[in-house]
């Protein structure tokens, strides 16, 4: 039963072809860690699973629904919550606030408009503060925490939306090591209820959670399976981790 | 005529006159789009002043003539050179501290607008002035049932001489590649050792300069007052963002309201015929936001 | 905690301010000065419309004077009719214009809640629609800017135009003033000026309860970072239309109070200036904060009636380089001022964040996420 499937997804920006027939499925609760050489469309498959650009062809079936080519936020709202590959926050407001907008239960505009308080949110709250450990920082405005903080503040804010599939790209870029070995932790306690698919190029971090690796190039689907047999791949050692020396 | 039998008011001399009037719109508009396309397609910048430097290029003719009695032919490269450095001052001493603001820079320029209006209304007065202009440029040309002002023709032919020749400075010169650069992404430019500060610098003000070529020829179009950049500047702006930025863009959109304005108005009059446009302008915008040639957007 | 951040403290502020200017009548006789107050009222309205909008939006709207002008020519039109009745039902300047008949779009204005509800609807619904197809299509930031100012400019030039049904530049100035049932209200009465400054009371709770509910804080965010909101579930577009109309809705009731305080209406109102003069006032009073509008309005208003017409232009010019300055260097406004002062005195009497988690109505409406 599959929870996520690309068929056949292609792009391309005037005659460039960025995403080339792209295939993949994906179960529920497992951990998929995409990963691939600059340029091999990983971040622009995103763009595509949450609406962000429509593909030229192909489709994208998220719940058996077809989700090809809707807005953003209506993709947002059948469950999918993403988190940018350049931390996105809203730097204005405090850490607190940033978390309450997060909380998307009631969408409406007009029905917010006087609503000042979200069912539920406290409890969402708290159990997202014990997973990121922001608690300290609530009342901060979020353009001042360091850069691992913000990371971990978008990440608190995906889990909020509380949703079925997350995207991250790029989650630990920029953290120290310890920072990245709780990112490991929180990613291996969530699969137990969620679905992730993470982008990344650290090798090591990919070993630590990946229930199964996607390895893209050119746009398209390169291999797929358990981390063991990716890194034993000829193909997978040509194009990818031969050039990064990682493996 | 299987047209004219359409409708009954229809006059087939008189429409062909429209489009030709159209075409001279459209070179007037995009005269006055020039110098703020090329400023907001270099750098991002909304520059609300733009009506008053074409304002000031018209005030900086009319005094070269009545003061130092220069020739018309000679007011016009030197308003350029005059507004020019106005635009230098002001970049130098405003607009680069605003550059990662979009928005302040748009009121901030709109500031100005308002200073330099003032300003020269405090000291010119708000009665109007005139410039005067060979004989030869009031004249009309006649040809079958067409009919022209030669001043008309000549502000259609310089607008495509400064068209050919921003193309040849952006597509041609050493310059032009910097520019370019730096619109595509100004770190990157920087660190390929293009100074993005002097770019900036040098496309405003050459953005000013020839809104001030254009404010000496709508001198001669219309009269001088303090207030005549506001008439022209909301055209301008239009066509900038109908044509998305670029100058091909601002060519085509200028093109194409020009024309569009003065067919309107041969069915109806000229200011319903600015709502009609303005109206169908927002339509447009609705299907295609990015405006007619954009630049491709920014990956996240 | 920064005093000025503290909600209580807010609330008293506006409790303070409008008790004031609620006791001016009782020491001003003068009637013709209470009236030029109330206009001053209006143009706070005014300006607490732009803060909405452009503040704590972050979307920069140059032709506010649409809505302003829409609801003035609404009202100017449902006082003129009051003026007229079956024996002469052409206002005269449509007979100067020879026209024979009362035009359609005048014939509801007979009726005068119909006429004050259209003069209200029919700007709320020109914001919606406008403000729609342009954030449907993601238009934003300058553009929107630009755009707003080209659509200002279409209507003045429309109304303008259209001389026998609208009095082209003379504009349409009703002969008596307002007659609400038997209630006559006398703009140069404490009558009028309490109306208004109910009104602007009115507004100014809601705007603020509007700033700083679930609704506000989404705003506040599309304000950061648009993109980043579509993700978390929001249709951006609507929430931008919301608040464009509601500020587009805000400047409708001011447009209406004008009128009554002026009786006259003229393609004016659609001028670029009088809509930028607006920004002028949030951004320099402040156009993140509402109270910093309000005042800023008053402010300069106030200083332009008291230098006169005489030094007009100087006037604008130095307004224009001051208003330059304060986008350079003060984008908070001069009610930004006032901010860092009250910083700089708390954090010198040692003052102490206030650390608490808990969600209830009550320190929801006491929390000021903008300022």
């Amino acid at each position: 039963m599959s929870f996520l499937e690309i068929r056949n997804l292609c792009k391309s920006f005037d005659t460039v072809s960025v995403i080339n027939d792209f295939s993949i499925e994906l179960v529920e609760q497992t951990l998929c860690c995409l990963v691939g050489p600059n340029g091999a469309g990983k971040t622009t498959t995103m763009d595509l699973v949450t609406g962000r650009q429509k593909p030229t062809s192909g489709q994208i079936i998220f719940c058996d629904d077809d989700i090809t080519g809707l807005d953003e936020h209506e993709i947002a709202r059948r469950g999918i919550g993403r988190k940018f590959q350049v931390p996105a926050v809203f730097r204005d407001l405090t850490v607190r606030q940033n978390l309450e907008v997060a909380y998307s239960r009631s969408t409406h505009p007009l029905k917010n408009l006087f609503r000042f308080r979200a069912p539920g949110f406290a409890d969402k709250l708290d159990e997202v503060l014990s997973v990121t450990g922001l608690g300290g920082r609530l009342n901060i405005e979020a353009g001042i925490l360091s850069h691992g903080e913000t990371q971990w503040l978008e990440i608190g804010m995906v889990l909020m939306q509380n949703p079925r599939l997350l995207l991250l790209d790029e989650p630990v870029a920029g953290m120290t090591e310890s920072e990245i070995d709780k990112t490991a932790e929180i990613f291996n306690n969530l699969k137990r209820t969620n679905s992730l698919v993470v982008v990344e190029h650290d090798m090591a971090f990919v070993r630590q959670i990946a229930d199964v690796v996607t390895v893209m190039h050119m746009g398209s689907l390169l291999a797929q399976g358990p981390i063991s047999e990716i890194e034993a791949n000829e193909r997978v050692r040509e194009v990818y981790l031969g050039e990064t020396g990682e493996a | 005529m299987a047209v004219g039998s359409f409708f009954t008011s229809f006059d087939l001399s008189a429409f062909i006159n429209a489009l030709i009037l159209g075409i001279s719109i459209a070179s007037i508009w995009l005269i006055a789009a020039l110098g703020l396309t090329i400023i907001y397609g270099a750098a991002g910048v909304i520059n609300m002043a733009h009506g008053e430097f074409i304002m000031l290029g018209a005030y900086s003719s009319y005094m070269l003539q009545s003061f130092l009695g220069f020739p018309f032919v000679l007011c016009v490269p030197a308003s350029f050179l005059i507004v020019a450095l106005v635009g230098l001052v002001l970049e130098r001493g405003l607009i680069r501290y605003l550059y990662k603001r979009p928005l302040d820079t748009l009121l901030a320029t709109f500031g100005v607008s308002l200073v330099l209006m003032q300003g020269v209304r405090l000291i010119f007065g708000s009665d109007p002035k005139y410039l005067a202009v060979p004989p030869i440029f009031s004249s009309n040309i006649q040809f079958s049932f067409v009919n022209i002002s030669v001043f008309r023709v000549v502000v259609l032919l310089v607008t495509l001489g400064i068209v050919t020749g921003l193309w040849a400075l952006f597509y041609r010169t050493r310059f032009g590649v910097q520019v370019r650069a730096v619109m595509q992404d100004k770190e990157m430019a920087a660190s390929f050792g293009v100074n993005a500060d002097r770019v900036y610098m040098l496309t405003f003000a050459l953005g000013a300069g020839l809104a001030g070529v254009a404010g000496s020829l709508f001198g001669v179009l219309n009269i001088v007052l303090p207030t005549m950049g506001a008439s022209y500047v909301v055209q301008a702006f239009l066509v900038v963002v109908v044509g998305g930025g670029t100058l091909a863009g601002s060519v085509a959109a200028g093109g194409a309201t020009g024309e569009l304005q003065s067919i309107f108005a041969y069915f109806t009059n000229d200011t319903f015929a600015r709502f009609l446009l303005f109206v169908l302008i927002v339509v447009f915008l609705r299907i295609r936001p990015q405006g007619l040639f954009a630049p491709s957007a920014k990956r996240r | 905690m920064n005093l000025y951040h503290r909600p209580g403290a807010q609330w008293l502020a506006y409790l303070v301010f409008y008790v004031v200017l609620a006791a001016v009548p009782f020491v001003v006789s003068d009637n013709f000065l209470l009236n030029q107050l109330s206009t001053y009222g209006v143009f706070a309205m005014l300006a607490l419309s732009i803060s909405l909008c452009w503040g704590f939006g972050g979307i920069l709207n140059l032709g506010q004077g649409i809505p302003f002008g829409l609801g003035a020519y609404g009202m100017a039109m449902t006082m003129q009719m009051q003026s007229q009745d079956a024996s002469n039902p052409m206002p005269p300047f449509m007979l100067n214009n020879s026209l024979d008949r009362l035009p359609l779009f005048w014939v509801p204005f007979w009726n005068t809640g119909v006429g004050i509800t259209l003069a209200l609807v029919v700007p709320t619904l020109f914001c919606a629609i406008f403000g729609w197809l342009m954030f449907r299509a993601r238009v934003s930031g300058p553009f929107f800017a630009i755009m707003t100012l080209a659509m200002l400019s279409a209507w003045g030039t429309l109304i303008l135009d259209i001389q026998p049904y609208t009095n082209g530049v003379n504009g349409i100035t009703p002969p008596a003033p307002l007659k609400l049932g038997e209630i006559v209200v006398d703009p140069y009465s404490p009558a009028a000026y309490w109306t208004v400054l109910a009104l602007l009371v009115l507004a100014t709770v809601v705007a603020k309860l509007m700033t700083l509910s679930r609704f506000g804080l989404v705003v506040q965010s599309v304000r950061n970072d648009a993109e980043r909101v579509r993700f978390l579930g929001y249709n951006v577009a609507g929430y931008e239309t919301a608040i464009y109309t509601i500020s587009g809705f805000f400047a409708a009731v001011a447009g209406c109070c004008w009128v009554m305080l002026t009786q006259y209406v003229s393609p004016a109102q659609f001028d670029t200036t009088f809509s930028l003069s607006m920004v002028i006032w949030a951004g320099i009073g402040g156009r993140m904060s509402l109270m910093g509008a309000i005042l800023g309005a008053f402010l300069i208003q106030g200083a332009q009636s008291y230098l006169g017409d005489a030094f007009l232009n100087t006037w604008l010019l130095i307004l224009g380089g001051f208003f330059i300055l304060v986008v350079r260097f003060l984008p908070k406004g001069l009610i930004g001022l006032v901010e860092s002062a009250l910083g700089r005195l708390s954090s010198s009497t040692g003052g102490k964040t206030d650390g608490n988690g808990v969600s209830s109505i009550r320190s929801r409406l006491l929390q000021q996420p903008g300022e």
